[in-house]
């Protein structure tokens, strides 16, 4: 029982930072509060989530949002593990590069998003400089149907070193004798690959996969400072949706609502994450440890 | 046929980490690799697997040289220290997985993985994964496993130092059996000298990369070429007298026995173990390991004499025997 006393402090601590906020706003979400209201709560029976049905710009948000996220998250799964896999080849000054892989991961997404908003700039970034000499100008991040491809790229580029690091991670828990029990019973690399690395690293993956969904799905700076959400809310976030509501619109009622919203589908996406990530631990890698 | 190995070495960072080593062993033969840690033992297991490439020297399975062939075309049943089992497959599965790769068909498998199964006694553990072994049965089906393999050569890198020491002498000789009856040559590496003795047709005493000796485990006890060999091989230790003119003495601790008169010594301390107790004496030589009957009630001073015939006499700075 003594445990259970021992946790207080920091749950107490959760709840206060998290808890607090999040009751405070599911309250909220059931009020106007808007500068119509003199910023004053009033309950208003449910009309933010009614309203938030009928949202079009919400909705459209949702599925930009979810496309940003499997799509960015996708792509770094995969690149990920082809980094990692390069990253754990016996090579000389390895630790060095595997420090030097990281670099985009550890700078600043507001730094990193205004280099990749001027490469992508037209007319002046060096994409379009080297397209127009052809005749094209594609104007990427002024073009609906490209700019959300330029944000999934630019966060690729920043987060795939933290997933090959992670993965790395799991290359390096799976003992080498393995590959050469394997070796001797006459496999290629590739078989092994399918039988070993793969299976064995099934519950990083998924860690991996959650720990970006998560991130991925709740994505603001990249964009507020890439695109800003344009152009015509193509690449806006429900992040940046809430953002607006509440600090450009002033309209913190519906703003609550939409958090609250957008909240409780993300843990249902990481509690499922999750879930996927425990059954793959029994299955998987557990022994490995041992 | 047989495993021969000519002059084969290898070098890390400018240092040879097995060098020159050469020997031969014959079909139905069991040949231990045994030496302290870092001795290049498991280093010379590798390079006959393939698993390292040698830098000198040949490698021969009868008339074939496999000296550059990777390890997939070897043909080696091998048993590593950890088992090296896959965690997320079954016992079936794990033992399937090479024959698989080998296009057996799906038939021919299960009749075989169904055999090897009863062989080592685990006919009732197919559908477990491997954490839901003991030590021992993981250790069976790391042994099935490169039984299966139909292999010219079979080698064993420490496959019972993960045990422990009852569970080691229960599957000594089951071991044994089951390898020796496959009529293969095989190359068993350990540390262990009483599972050397025990496992050995021929034991080669190995040292810094190179073998000190290399003979029968009678031959080895009984006529050690050199103080390493008589100092490793042999529990308790061999008892080293004072040198004189450049010479160790050294005597087996078997072979002391006490007397009326001869070298004086004071009890130190004993250990009784059961069938047998283990006296520690002081005297003019130095310390001595002294083997005596469990129900002997040692007095405080005693004296100890020995046949000149038992003593073995080595070169002081080389160590080698000089008689």
């Amino acid at each position: 029982m003594t445990v259970v006393y021992l946790l207080i402090p920091a749950f107490l601590l959760l709840a206060s930072v998290f808890g607090l906020p999040l009751l405070r706003y599911a309250w909220l979400s059931f009020h106007a509060d808007s500068v119509l209201t003199g910023l004053q709560p009033i309950a208003n029976d449910g009309a933010n989530w009614l309203r938030l049905m009928h949202d079009q710009r919400y909705w459209q948000d949702l599925i930009q949002t979810l496309r940003f996220a499997f799509a960015s998250v996708g792509f770094e799964l995969l690149l990920g593990l082809a980094i990692a896999l390069l990253l754990h080849q016996p090579m000389r000054k390895r630790g060095l590069i595997r420090s030097a892989a990281l670099i985009p991961w550890a700078l600043p997404t507001t730094v990193m998003a205004l280099g990749w908003r001027w490469i992508f700039n037209t007319p002046y970034g060096p994409i379009d400089q080297f397209t127009s000499l052809s005749g094209i100008s594609l104007n990427i991040l002024g073009n609906p149907s490209f700019a959300w491809i330029a944000l999934v790229y630019a966060d690729v580029w920043k987060t795939t070193p933290f997933v090959a690091l992670i993965l790395l991670a799991g290359l390096q828990s799976i003992p080498n004798d393995l590959y050469e029990a394997c070796t001797l019973e006459g496999a290629s690399s590739f078989t092994c690959f399918r039988k070993i690395t793969l299976p064995l690293l099934k519950p990083y993956l998924g860690l991996a996969m959650t720990f970006r969904l998560a991130q991925a799905f709740g994505v603001f700076d990249l964009v507020q400072v890439m695109t800003g959400g344009g152009p015509a809310s193509s690449t806006e976030s429900l992040a940046l949706y809430a953002y607006w509501n509440a600090l450009r619109f002033l309209d913190f009622g519906y703003s609550a609502t939409i958090m609250i919203a957008s909240f409780v589908l993300l843990s249902t996406i990481v509690a499922f994450g999750w879930w996927l990530m425990i059954l793959l631990n029994q299955r998987g890698s557990m022994a490995v440890t041992e | 046929m047989t495993l021969e190995l000519q002059s084969v070495g290898r070098q890390i960072n400018a240092k040879w980490i097995v060098h020159d080593l050469s020997f031969s062993v014959k079909q139905d033969e069991c040949l231990v690799l045994v030496g302290p840690s870092g001795c290049g033992k498991s280093s010379t297991l590798r390079l006959i697997a393939g698993l390292d490439r040698c830098q000198q020297g040949t490698i021969k399975f009868g008339n074939r040289d496999v000296t550059h062939l990777p390890p997939s075309e070897r043909a080696v049943g091998m048993v590593f220290q950890s088992y090296a089992l896959l965690p997320h497959l079954t016992v079936y599965e794990n033992l399937e997985l090479g024959l698989r790769i080998r296009g057996v068909r799906i038939e021919e498998r299960s009749r075989r993985i169904q055999h090897i199964l009863d062989l080592v006694q685990l006919a009732d553990r197919a559908n477990h994964r491997p954490s839901a072994l003991s030590g021992g049965q993981r250790q069976r089906v790391a042994l099935a496993r490169a039984l299966l393999r139909n292999a010219m050569v079979y080698l064993l890198d420490e496959p019972m130092s993960n045990l422990d020491a009852q569970l080691r002498e229960q599957i000594r000789p089951e071991l044994r059996r089951l390898i020796l009856d496959q009529g293969k040559p095989t190359v068993y590496v350990t540390h262990d000298q009483n599972e050397a003795l025990a496992m050995a047709n021929k034991i080669a005493i190995i040292n810094n990369g190179e073998i000190v000796q290399l003979d029968t485990p009678i031959h080895l006890y009984n006529n050690p070429n050199s103080l390493f060999v008589a100092q490793f091989l042999g529990r308790p230790q061999i008892n080293c007298l004072k040198p004189r003119d450049h010479q160790i003495q050294a005597i087996r601790p078997e072979d002391l026995k006490f007397s009326e008169s001869g070298l004086p010594c004071r009890l130190v301390s004993r250990e009784w173990l059961g069938n047998t107790q283990l006296l520690y004496l002081e005297s003019a030589e130095g310390g001595l390991r002294m083997v005596a009957e469990p129900s002997f009630q040692c007095p405080e001073r005693l004296f100890v004499t020995w046949q000149q015939s038992k003593v073995f006499r080595f070169d002081a700075k080389t160590g080698l025997r000089t008689s």
